[in-house]
């Protein structure tokens, strides 16, 4: 195959040329309520080219058929002749590099059987299914899936690279007459089988977080100083802050270029946030990114102010900064665009106990259920959440939403807990069409003032 | 050997489900032609019953089909019992997905279409940065199974897509519409000048204090109400219980100026075709008239459970197994112009779109959305754009009690036809 990917390029009349083969076999086994849903193996085998002509534009051919690169390469090339940018486009230089990596897992999920598999996720659907006479349906899936990711381009880089993924994930639904209501839970790795034995926990504190939530009243709208624990504050800094890092975002507008200023201020001294790739065994960890440039940890807020932002070859070139390894796509048939790998807020110095003590009347908001933001507002929901009363945690309430401008909250961000951690959840990102990708997020627990809950 | 006849001599039971998809995309990004893609996507989904139970695999590579064979017949000697067959052929209604002129559109008049939705624009505001996306596909899908079924169809997909941007300060403005269409449009920019009318109203920014006031939902902007309904009528769900609407069929759960169709057999558009993905007929089910449940959808395997007979709502991808689907929601257009609705709002909001629909317990019908983009109505007038409010409620509760429904209709997301729908009261949240 490396021949007939070389050839390819070295036939190819663009400036830059770029092929990736994607050959990928993914196993999955889902319970929903007691019945099994589907215990499969799919196989997914597929290719792209990308063509650069500098002072026109950029062509893309995707394919399944591997038969034919030669083909295809003329056909990305012909693409690329259809656009007509005012300006050449240039991409930020990347040494080139010549790697093979294989991946060793302490237990291969390749060697374990199905009906182990179906056994694994059958055990964490009857925790479910078991805490309560209230749980009324579920779903448990154990996904696994191996990539072998093929990189070459017309400058000198190839790299091979393995990346194994194995997710268990469980969801709770509760029913109390017409209160229905849900929780979820799920552990990701992209290490091996191991990871993802002995997890009845996370199946358990699911369905007992679904159970609570049927007797928790709907939040009182209103402004409330808010906690957040380690999964929100890291769903939050990913959605509401990280997607506007990604300078696809600014590198065409001067508008937005003039909002994302280096050096302007977007929270107190005690803000620190990164992006990093390179960290060992996260969900997002991307050694070499979809153009094989390599991971590193990218500072994004240092003391309180924006000091970077996250680049492709040709956002860094636009921009006059470095690629910072942050060009990734969901499968070959996509092109890579500027994503984040692992992003996170960085450990403070808070505990929770002195984080709490001192509020009269707040939230405890915890879990992420999802989000969404439009430039620099936000929403997203948290999974559940407590009341705090006189500095202590009082009530469960629920549907608490959390909308704001990303602006005045990130500056009412006025504590920083000490107890950071990564989060190894399934979930993953959507930008564009391309969802889900694997992303990291990690963050310690977090206090913000003034935070505007909606509801009736 | 072909793999129906060769899988047909080891399961009781088989189908092949083939797909083939020749997509071409252009794309501007901030008002530059700067991508053109051409993708080609061929792989087979198969389905197997064997000793009763139900096995599923797919594949894109197809020089494995072997392999392919062999783990669908792995995965159904763990399968759950299937208390369903697949169909036999029957006849179906002729519905129009097919259009040689999409199919054969030249890249270099997707690059004209762009150029065109541009011109529309940047005359109204020089400022705006427009993201377009013109793409044409040819699908082929093919169901085969072992009752000789052989069903087969070709749609051409049109899409075109216009993001408009706008910074101003502060200021953040997105929108977006999209046309989708399996049929040539010939009027292909109406979309595109719906929203720059819209982009010319929120150029006017104004401000209104939160309270209690009338609600007008724009055709976009019904999402937030429809979504929970069409997660609740899913017949997956109703088995399962955690909809709403579980038992309710003939019970009146909605106002009467309610009435909700699935109708797949609509020429054009992207969920229509003659059969759903199982090789059944698509046809028109009434899911809510005048207020009363009528009728839940449901595919081969959730109707088997539930006792009933599929209503033609199977729908797939080439990696999951099929699921019950809504196709094209309708949603009846009512007696009242929007003049008139309009001129009976002292004051009070229209919602255009919402930010975050879909997250939260959205199936127990509660929501609670900032607003993306609203305008305000003042004495009967849209007077401009109004920002950072939030709403929220539960459908269940506000559909029952609709003040008004309009005569005009418009398709939103391809998927969804569906009118003006005019809340008399709710509490609209913001800053004093």
């Amino acid at each position: 195959m490396r021949d007939r990917i070389q050839e390819a390029i070295k036939h190819s009349k663009a400036d830059y040329t770029e092929i990736r083969i994607e050959e990928k076999e993914t196993t999955r086994v889902v319970f929903r309520g007691k019945e099994l849903e589907v215990a499969n193996a799919n196989i997914d085998k597929g290719g792209i080219v990308r063509c650069l002509i500098k002072n026109k534009g950029w062509g893309v051919a995707t394919f399944n058929n591997l038969e034919d690169l030669l083909n295809k390469t003329d056909q990305a090339y012909q693409c690329a002749q259809v656009g007509s940018v005012p300006e050449p486009i240039e991409l930020a230089s990347v040494e080139p590099v010549e790697k093979i990596t294989r991946v060793e897992m302490k237990r291969d999920f390749r060697d374990i059987s199905l009906s182990e598999k179906k056994a694994l996720a059958e055990r964490y659907n009857q925790v479910v299914l078991g805490h309560s006479d209230k749980i009324i349906d579920t779903q448990a899936a154990y996904i696994d899936t191996f990539t072998h990711l093929t990189l070459a381009n017309s400058e000198g880089t190839y790299i091979e690279q393995e990346k194994p993924s194995v997710i268990v994930a469980t969801t709770a639904i509760a029913r109390d007459g017409d209160n229905v209501q849900q929780a979820h839970n799920s552990l990701a790795t992209t290490q091996g089988y191991e990871y993802v034995l002995d997890q009845d926990e996370m199946a358990r504190k699911a369905a007992q977080h679904a159970v609570e939530l049927l007797s928790a009243k709907p939040v009182k709208a209103g402004q409330y100083t808010v906690i957040a624990d380690q999964m929100l504050a890291g769903v939050f800094i990913h959605e509401a802050f990280g997607h506007l890092s990604e300078a696809d975002f600014v590198y065409e507008n001067p508008k937005a270029r003039e909002m994302m200023t280096i050096g302007r201020r977007f929270g107190k001294g005690i803000l620190n946030v990164f992006d990093d790739g390179s960290v060992l065994n996260q969900r997002g960890t991307t050694l070499y990114d979809d153009e094989g440039t390599p991971a590193r940890r990218n500072w994004l807020i240092r003391d309180g102010e924006l000091v970077g932002r996250l680049h492709s070859r040709q956002t860094a070139a636009k921009m006059g900064e470095k690629a910072s390894g942050n060009a990734r796509a969901i499968n070959y048939r996509f092109a890579p665009i500027v994503r984040m790998t692992n992003t996170a807020i960085e450990n403070g110095s808070t505990s929770f106990d002195d984080m709490i003590k001192d509020i009269e009347l707040g939230i405890y908001a915890c879990d992420a259920y999802g989000g969404e933001t439009q430039l620099e507002n936000f929403s997203f929901s948290s999974g559940y959440a407590y009341m705090i009363r006189n500095g202590k945690l009082a009530e469960m309430v629920k549907d608490v939403i959390l909308a704001g401008n990303l602006f005045t909250t990130l500056e009412n961000i006025d504590t920083i807990g000490n107890d950071f951690k990564w989060l190894n959840t399934s979930g993953g990102c959507g930008k564009g069409n391309q969802f889900p990708l694997p992303v990291g997020m990690g963050a310690p627990h977090i206090r913000i003032q003034n935070v505007i809950i909606g509801g009736e | 050997m072909d793999i129906l006849t060769q899988l047909k001599k080891q399961a009781e039971q088989v189908e092949i489900f083939a797909l083939q998809n020749e997509k071409t995309t252009v794309e501007y990004e901030a008002n530059q032609l700067k991508n053109c893609t051409v993708a080609e996507t061929k792989g087979t989904a198969v389905r197997v019953i064997r000793k009763g139970q139900l096995g599923f695999a797919a594949s894109t590579d197809d020089t494995a089909m072997e392999k392919l064979a062999a783990n669908a017949l792995e995965s159904a000697t763990y399968g759950d019992k299937a208390l369903f067959s697949f169909p036999e052929s029957q006849p179906a209604p002729i519905v129009h997905t097919f259009d040689r002129s999409i199919a054969e559109l030249p890249i270099a008049r997707l690059v004209e279409m762009g150029q065109e939705m541009l011109d529309l624009v940047l005359p109204v505001e020089p400022n705006a940065r427009c993201n377009i996306s013109l793409e044409r596909s040819l699908v082929s899908a093919s169901i085969r199974n072992q009752k000789g079924l052989d069903v087969s169809f070709k749609t051409s997909p049109l899409s075109l897509g216009l993001e408009i941007d706008r910074i101003e300060g502060d200021d953040m403005l997105i929108m977006y519409d999209q046309l989708g269409t399996t049929v040539w449009e010939g009027d292909y920019l109406a979309f595109a000048r719906r929203l720059v009318e819209k982009l010319k109203k929120a150029l006017i920014l104004t401000s209104i204090k939160p309270g209690r006031m009338p609600v007008l939902f724009a055709p976009a902007g019904t999402l937030a109400l429809v979504l929970p309904l069409s997660q609740g009528i899913n017949g997956k769900q109703v088995f399962k219980g955690t909809s709403p609407m579980a038992g309710k069929i003939g019970e009146k759960l909605f106002d009467e100026k309610i009435t909700i169709l699935d109708d797949g057999t609509i020429d054009g558009k992207f969920s229509s075709a003659s059969y759903d993905d199982e090789g059944v007929p698509h046809r028109c089910n009434t899911l809510i008239e005048k207020g009363v449940l009528k009728s839940f959808i449901y595919d081969l395997k959730t109707a088997a459970q539930s006792g009933v007979a599929s209503t033609g709502n199977a729908s797939r991808g080439l990696f999951n197994p099929p699921e019950p689907s809504g196709t094209n929601l309708v949603i009846q257009p009512g007696q009242t112009p929007l003049k008139d609705i309009l001129a009976g709002m002292h004051e009070g909001i229209i919602v255009e779109n919402l930010l975050g629909i879909g997250q939260g317990n959205t199936i127990s019908g509660a929501f609670s959305n900032p607003l993306a983009l609203a305008f305000k109505v003042e004495k009967g007038e849209i007077v401009g754009r109004v920002k950072d409010l939030s709403i929220a409620g539960n459908i269940y509760n506000l559909l029952k009690d609709v003040a008004a429904v309009s005569q005009e209709a418009e398709w939103v997301y391809n998927a969804i036809y569906t009118p003006y729908i005019l809340i008399s009261e709710m509490n609209v949240a913001g800053k004093n």
